[in-house]
């Protein structure tokens, strides 16, 4: 009984848990594997195919591969043979005139595209016009660069005909580096992030507007709930709703205000030249300004979350208490202090924790105002990673990269929710309540 | 410390809840505000402890007018309903909180914990926190936490409305000796005229923002001043019959029935309507009046068995004896009553 029962349960639950799978495991999943692959845009996500480009020929001559290997695999040539004549036949060239290619050139082949033609030109019933005769030719030419191989094995195959003395590894090397799809390249990754400079930076940054914008948050955000909560019932109300307009107002109508309030011509900018102050474009002018502009962007959208919890929390207290600490002597920063505070222990962990971890992921506002500007000065590790993965501006978007940027933000995520469970004991906490009467 | 109101006013909005009340309470008494809800006992306790501010009137503590000074400076000790124990802190530091946001000494707040706490009788739990005691132990650290501050004025909010049966007995008589043992003046708000008969030294019955009557407990249930009264306190309670007097020293019940009136009471004029009212405690022991009925209802409660007695024309009288199962449902009975303890209530409602 008890297991038909657990079955039928997980049949309930299946739909959901396919769900779950396909909208919340499978990204992490790929993620994962995209991180450790050069998946970019030039890569495809699909396989690929093998290669020869001249860019490649350069980067094989700098990485110390024969000259002369090198040299002959840049050189085209043309010969007459059955598969070249076959090619020719299917690209609609005149039979006629490949009959007298058959019969007079078959076997012979030429350098260049120059003493082709003028073999071409010494038969009889070769096209009157020159660029039909040039068309005539290209069948016939047998180069391996910019020609794709379906696999490996045929990209081999060419590179030891057109340079039959090179050695085996040499020619393996080369169509291994000829491969133009994805391939796995372990810690590459990461390996890079580590050795560029730039990366210290972000980290710094990252941190700087973590823990600034998680202190405005959580201060302004008591700061709110304690004084709506001793305002008069009917001022509360309006100062609630007021406070939380960030958090309403959508992401890019916000951004777009504080760009009115901070751009060159804006409202600040206005009120600092009145007034004689610096008017510059405060979001994009200086970097103190910018960092404030962030700080202040996300701050107040995170304030009001902490005002709602807080507020919450706070009429959760008996009122009596309150009262009872009244009498007792107290007077109100010390209700404050030590009747209060302490009882919002809870929410102000959640709420730090909890802002920690969507603040670490969070670049939609930064994107919209500064940017990550001046510079790179405020560009924070979730804004590099969808820069790097999704909004590249040379058009190359490294998915690989990126995705291996944001499972190193999924992981420190991980690490710090597991050292928040910890440190605050939440399940002490959560699996005590208390109902006081 | 005597506290007194004089032309007490509390309004909340528009609604006046208590109009221009007057009460002393003298020093080291301890006075029961009884009512049933609803009558602005309650209001009257937060008034007096600050948490309200008055509308009218004045509050005195022995000389001094506190009308206008905060409740954090007035110095009394309050005992909540629900205790309001705080809960993050222990029975020791909710206990010292008085004392510690006061600025006292660590040596001075161990001590005067230790002793309140032994006063109470809670010594042992002094590292809990509230959350770990019963619901009796919340009540005594909550007493404690009222009184280590040495107050003028101790306050309690219906401190045993929170306990069970078994409990509330045991805390009556505890917060009864620890008032006595301080000597401390002592205003307690309750609902139940048990408690304050047996808790406090003078009662001052209630209703609606309106103080009825002061007496100690014996002189308010022996000599109700209106019907009110004389319907709040006791249990069972009194049965109120409505008639005329006859003018020959009787009283006609509505429904036929003639009963004898109180001797003070003979000599009042023929068909004046009022009320007679019987407590259950008068019909059955003892009387020279002969009553006859058909039990109608009884309800054994150990030591004492409780009687309906319908009589012939279906006026109900209760008697309330030592436990006898001797009669049973639907037996004829003929009862003594007491005429001299019979309570009489004018139309008004006041006791004649």
């Amino acid at each position: 009984m008890r297991t038909r029962t657990s079955l039928l349960g997980l049949a309930f639950v299946s739909p959901a848990l396919a769900l779950l799978f396909a909208f919340f495991l499978m990204p992490v999943v790929l993620t994962t594997v995209f991180a450790f692959t050069n998946m970019s845009t030039s890569t495809g996500i699909t396989g690929g195919s093998h290669v020869i480009t001249g860019n490649l020929l350069r980067d094989l001559g700098n990485a110390g591969v024969d000259d002369d290997i090198v040299a002959a695999l840049s050189e085209g040539s043309f010969s007459v043979t059955p598969e070249t004549l076959a090619a020719a036949a299917e690209a609609g060239v005149e039979p006629r005139f490949l009959g007298e290619i058959e019969s007079s050139l078959m076997g012979q082949s030429f350098e260049d595209a120059r003493s082709f033609e003028s073999a071409l030109k010494a038969l009889p019933s070769r096209p009157t016009r020159i660029r039909d005769l040039k068309l005539a030719t290209e069948p016939f030419e047998r180069s391996i660069l910019n020609t794709r191989y379906s696999s490996r094995a045929a990209m081999e195959t060419a590179i030891a005909s057109m340079v039959p003395d090179a050695p085996v590894d040499t020619v393996s090397a080369i169509a291994e580096a000829s491969y133009t799809g994805w391939r796995w390249i372990d810690g590459g990754n990461f390996q890079t992030l580590l050795d560029r400079p730039e990366t210290i930076r972000i980290v710094l940054n990252t941190v700087f507007y973590v823990a600034a914008t998680l202190a405005f948050n959580v201060f302004v955000g008591l700061f709110l709930a304690i004084t709506t909560f001793y305002l008069p019932k009917t001022g509360a109300g309006f100062f609630s709703v007021l406070w939380l307009l960030p958090r309403i107002t959508p992401v890019v109508l916000y951004a777009v205000m504080w760009k009115w309030f901070t751009w060159d011509n804006g409202f600040l900018y206005v009120i600092a030249e009145q007034l004689g102050l610096p008017a510059f474009n405060y979001m994009k002018g200086s970097v103190p300004t910018a960092w404030a502009t962030i700080i202040l962007v996300n701050g107040f959208v995170g304030a009001s979350f902490g005002m709602i919890l807080f507020s919450g929390a706070l009429r959760a207290i008996p009122v009596q208490q309150l009262w009872a600490s009244e009498v007792d002597g107290a007077s109100r920063w010390q209700q404050i202090r030590r009747i209060i505070l302490p009882q919002l222990r809870w929410p102000i962990l959640f709420v730090t924790s909890y802002q920690t971890l969507s603040l670490l992921s969070s670049y939609e506002q930064i994107w919209l105002t500064t940017n990550g500007g001046p510079g790179s000065t405020t560009t924070v590790w979730a804004l590099e990673a969808f820069n790097t993965a999704l909004n590249n501006y040379t058009g190359n978007l490294e998915y690989g990269m990126g995705a291996a940027m944001a499972l190193i933000l999924v992981a420190v995520g991980l690490i710090l929710s597991i050292l928040y469970l910890r440190m605050f004991r939440f399940d002490e906490l959560v699996n005590k309540p208390r109902i006081e009467f | 410390m005597q506290v007194t109101l004089k032309n007490f006013t509390k309004t909340f909005d528009d609604t006046t809840v208590i109009d221009s009340m007057n009460l002393a309470v003298n020093d080291g008494e301890m006075l029961a505000l009884l009512g049933p809800s609803g009558c602005g006992k309650s209001t009257t306790l937060f008034a007096i402890c600050g948490i309200h501010r008055i509308n009218g009137g004045q509050i005195l503590f022995g000389d001094r007018d506190v009308s206008d000074v905060p409740s954090q400076k007035r110095n009394v000790g309050v005992v909540f309903q629900n205790y309001a124990l705080y809960p993050h802190l222990t029975v020791f530091e909710n206990i010292a909180f008085p004392l510690s946001v006061r600025g006292d000494s660590k040596p001075d707040i161990e001590r005067e914990v230790r002793a309140i706490a032994a006063l109470t009788h809670i010594e042992e739990l002094l590292a809990r926190r509230p959350a770990q005691l019963s619901g009796g132990q919340q009540q005594r650290v909550a007493l404690a936490r009222a009184l280590v501050r040495k107050p003028d004025v101790l306050l309690l909010d219906e401190p045993l409305a929170n306990l069970d049966a078994k409990l509330r007995l045991e805390m009556r008589s505890e917060i009864r000796r620890i008032q006595l043992e301080t000597g401390i003046t002592a205003i307690l708000v309750t609902h139940d005229q048990v408690e304050a008969m047996s808790m406090c030294d003078r009662i001052a019955i209630m209703n609606k923002g309106e103080i009825l009557q002061i007496a100690t407990p014996t002189d308010m249930y022996r000599a109700p001043v209106n019907k009110f009264v004389a319907g709040f306190l006791g249990n069972p309670p009194i049965v109120m019959l409505e008639g005329r007097t006859s003018g020959d020293g009787r009283f006609l019940v509505k429904e036929g029935t003639s009963l004898p009136l109180p001797a003070r009471l003979a000599g009042m004029p023929g068909d004046t309507p009022l009320s007679l009212g019987v407590r259950p405690e008068h019909f059955g022991a003892a009387g020279a009046n002969r009553v006859e009925g058909t039990i109608s209802f009884v309800e054994p409660q150990g030591r004492e068995t409780l009687f309906d007695v319908t009589l012939d024309d279906g006026v109900v009288l209760r008697s309330i004896q030592p436990a006898r199962d001797d009669v049973v449902f639907g037996q004829k009975v003929v009862w003594p009553l007491d005429a001299e303890k019979l309570l009489a209530f004018d139309v008004s409602g006041r006791a004649v």
